[in-house]
């Protein structure tokens, strides 16, 4: 099914050490247009071909509104991870661990509170998983930032393995779950689908439009964005490197806590609840280009519906297989992602 | 001081390995000589389980149950036949590794362990159970179900719980004669498993005994219970294939997301059958599933609620950690006293010795059993039986069999209202 997709001519060998320059604005045109249009026909082929393998039209189309779906829980997750690689360039395994963080806050909130509507936790959650961000990034990343790579990247383990520890010695090892009031299965097109999914869907656009507002449309974004471009460059012309630098791992972290407390509804909660996405958020940045914000969303819905599709298509497989040959071919045919550009 | 440990184990090791070549009974021998002078006289028994990580809930409550164990036989005058020598349990955490499980219980029988107990996880118990053997230290495995662990011929590692493959034919049983004796006989099951060694050794087994019962198994669906994240378009095959029974081999975090696409597609189904399912008789699920997880069955190894010392057992550990205790602790607590009364009889803390002991064991469990513990050649467990257990007034209720049932079936089970 993926064979049918060409390698661009215009990719070149180096690409592979892209920075984020221009993954933030706009596509060049023709490059997208050539791109979608690969993409639809992949897409197209694959929809017939699980059709065809699941021999009912009910469950192809579940299996694509779930794709839609879990791709933006997906994406969700991928948010945060991919504004941090985009500007800090540290590869963010703390991730998921902040993502179970925001679940256990939601919980606490809720419970605290006598049974509030978890989503009215955001309003206390995003504000706390900004703060801690922010710590996090001046205490013991900032120090680091020349340091190499790898320096920056156990430290982000580290981060992970005590936030998962913690959890686990301050509410045990049990799993919990939060209910939403008022969730029901809704129908679309004879596929079933709980509230609580839709509203998460839905949440991972707004919280997308929101970020891209924030870099294209303020000065900080415009900061931000220089400083992912060029921090040489950024702080000859005066830019606080080290405070933008501990403004966006606050904004990456707080992009976590939003999604832990939008999925926390329909997951179980557990210490590692959030890391067992870190595979699939890593795949989804990879996918939509490195620092791409718009391009995580999409790379959740390619990884959300390849999973869905493959599992039709390959029966008894791990889903994640299907999502490993379309990563490896977009790997081959475009080392910087469906939608990141070599510079 | 652990850091102290390991050094000294894995030291330990190297010089072993460099001057025996990999037979390491002597090293085992005199490390436990070493430990019991210096700890005057305690047995000292090793426990390896998850205490961290994704299956922390149930390492910590083997621990408990392990502890507990070793704690009635002290308070019941230690072990008799050494003239009352006080049991000590050594725990070490596996993280769930098969690489930590393997230097753990090494660790633990260099520091002078007669006997381990473990590991919740077939792939860490692969793993000590190798070690065992190596070292000629007995093991007996409280909870960890592929069949393959113990086809190696090995003679130091016995199996308490039942296999994968038992757990799949017994488990086909026990629907049949529910169904059955609903006068709504099973005539195809829809089969949904996590697709690792578990889920598909079950399903080997469920397999054979269907078509030998002539019963259709269609549609079968893998999944990876460690990434899925949604289960809807699964259930709508199911729904789609006409399926009377859906049956679930897997844990418990997929396990909740089968219940909430079932509840969000709402198939219609006689019966949501757990085959040694982790989520379907554990008490968080009838808090975590949609309508309580109401109707849920689930055929698995149990605490026998038929038994009024595992009711006071369970009731103990309810009072003493606050929460309910899992049948994995029960099968922690029942690999402890079994091990104990392996030493009194065998009137020594000699492994190989204590081994032998163990071979012909007869041990009463808290676990429902079809028997006293009666071990093969192979070691496991001959008269390993399995329950089924029903969700029922927000409760859940053992069903299966009738000798020990605390209320009959309700099948077909009311789950999509």
């Amino acid at each position: 099914m993926t064979t049918t997709k060409p390698a661009p001519p215009s990719a070149p060998p180096s690409a592979v050490v892209h920075r984020a320059t221009r993954s933030f604005s706009a596509l060049a045109p023709q490059r997208t247009r050539h791109t979608l249009l690969t993409t639809a026909a992949v897409l197209a082929a694959a929809i017939i071909w699980a059709g065809v393998s699941a021999g009912s039209g009910t469950v192809l189309i579940q299996a694509l509104v779930t794709g839609i779906l879990t791709g933006g829980i997906y994406s969700l997750i991928a948010m945060g991870l991919t504004l941090i690689y985009g500007v800090l360039h540290i590869i963010n395994f703390a991730n998921g661990a902040m993502v179970g963080l925001a679940m256990y806050l939601t919980l606490t909130f809720v419970d605290g509170t006598g049974g509030m509507h978890p989503y009215i936790a955001l309003i206390v959650v995003v504000p706390a998983m900004l703060a801690l961000g922010a710590v996090l990034q001046a205490i013991l990343l900032n120090p680091v930032m020349r340091a190499p790579l790898q320096v920056q990247l156990l430290i982000t383990i580290g981060i992970a393995l005590a936030v998962e520890n913690i959890l686990l010695l301050v509410y045990g090892p049990n799993p919990r779950s939060v209910a939403l009031p008022g969730n029901r299965a809704v129908k679309i097109f004879g596929a079933a689908v709980e509230l609580s999914r839709i509203y998460a869907l839905v949440g991972a656009m707004i919280l997308v439009a929101v970020l891209w507002l924030v870099l294209q449309k303020t000065r900080t974004g415009t900061a931000v964005r220089a400083v992912s471009a060029n921090p040489e460059g950024a702080r000859l012309v005066g830019i606080n490197i080290k405070r933008i630098y501990v403004l966006t791992f606050a904004i990456g972290t707080a992009a976590a806590g939003a999604a832990g407390v939008l999925i926390a509804p329909f997951s179980t909660i557990e210490p590692t609840a959030g890391s067992i996405f870190n595979l699939t958020a890593f795949v989804v940045v990879v996918l939509g280009g490195m620092g791409n914000v718009p391009g995580a969303l999409v790379g959740g819905f390619v990884v959300g519906l390849t999973e869905q599709l493959g599992a039709l298509i390959m029966p008894g497989q791990s889903s994640l297989l299907a999502v490993f040959i379309v990563f490896l071919v977009v790997l081959f045919a475009r080392p910087t992602g469906v939608f990141g550009r070599a510079s | 001081m652990r850091r102290h440990f390991t050094l000294a184990a894995a030291a330990g090791l190297a010089v072993a390995l460099a001057l025996t070549g990999c037979s390491g009974s002597a090293v085992s021998q005199s490390g436990g000589g070493a430990s019991s002078s210096a700890a005057g006289g305690e047995i000292v028994i090793g426990a390896l389980h998850p205490a961290t990580g994704a299956y922390a809930a149930d390492g910590q409550q083997m621990n408990n149950g392990a502890q507990m164990a070793v704690n009635a036989v002290n308070a019941a005058g230690g072990i008799k036949s050494l003239g009352g020598a006080k049991l000590k349990l050594a725990t070490a955490d596996t993280k769930g590794e098969p690489e930590t499980g393997s230097s753990e219980a090494t660790r633990l029988i260099q520091s002078g362990a007669v006997a381990l107990i473990g590991t919740y996880q077939s792939a860490v118990s692969t793993n000590v159970a190798a070690v065992a053997e190596r070292n000629k230290v007995p093991f007996v495995m409280d909870v960890s179900n592929a069949d393959d662990i113990l086809t190696k011929g090995y003679t130091y590692s016995f199996r308490l719980q039942p296999n994968a493959s038992t757990m799949g034919s017994l488990g086909f049983d026990a629907l049949q004669n529910i169904a059955g004796d609903a006068h709504k006989p099973v005539k195809q099951v829809a089969f949904l498993y996590e697709n690792g060694a578990f889920g598909s050794s079950t399903l080997a087994s469920f397999k054979s005994k269907a078509k030998a019962a002539g019963v259709k198994l269609d549609p079968v669906i893998g999944y990876d219970a460690a990434s899925v994240s949604d289960m809807t378009t699964q259930i709508q095959q199911v729904s789609a294939s006409g399926a009377d029974v859906l049956a679930v081999a897997g844990y418990y975090r997929d396990g909740v997301l089968v219940a909430q696409a079932v509840n969000t597609v709402k198939p219609k189904l006689n019966a949501v059958f757990g085959v040694a399912n982790g989520a379907f008789d554990q008490p968080q699920f009838v808090k975590d599933a949609p309508n309580g997880g109401d109707g849920y069955f689930n055929a698995n190894y149990a605490i026998d609620r038929s038994n009024p010392d595992a009711l006071a057992l369970a009731k103990d550990y309810q009072a003493k950690y606050g929460e309910t205790m899992r049948t994995s602790a029960a099968e922690s607590y029942d690999a402890v006293k079994l091990v104990a009364d392996a030493i009194d009889r065998a009137q020594s803390k000699d492994p190989a010795k204590v081994r032998d002991a163990i071979a012909s064991t007869s041990y009463k469990p808290m676990a429902a059993n079809k028997g006293p513990v009666h071990f093969n050649d192979k070691g496991e467990n001959t008269n390993a039986g399995l329950i089924a257990t029903q969700i029922l007034d927000a409760k859940i209720q053992q069903v299966y069999p009738a000798a020990g049932a605390e209320t009959k079936p309700v099948y077909p089970a009311p789950i999509s209202k």
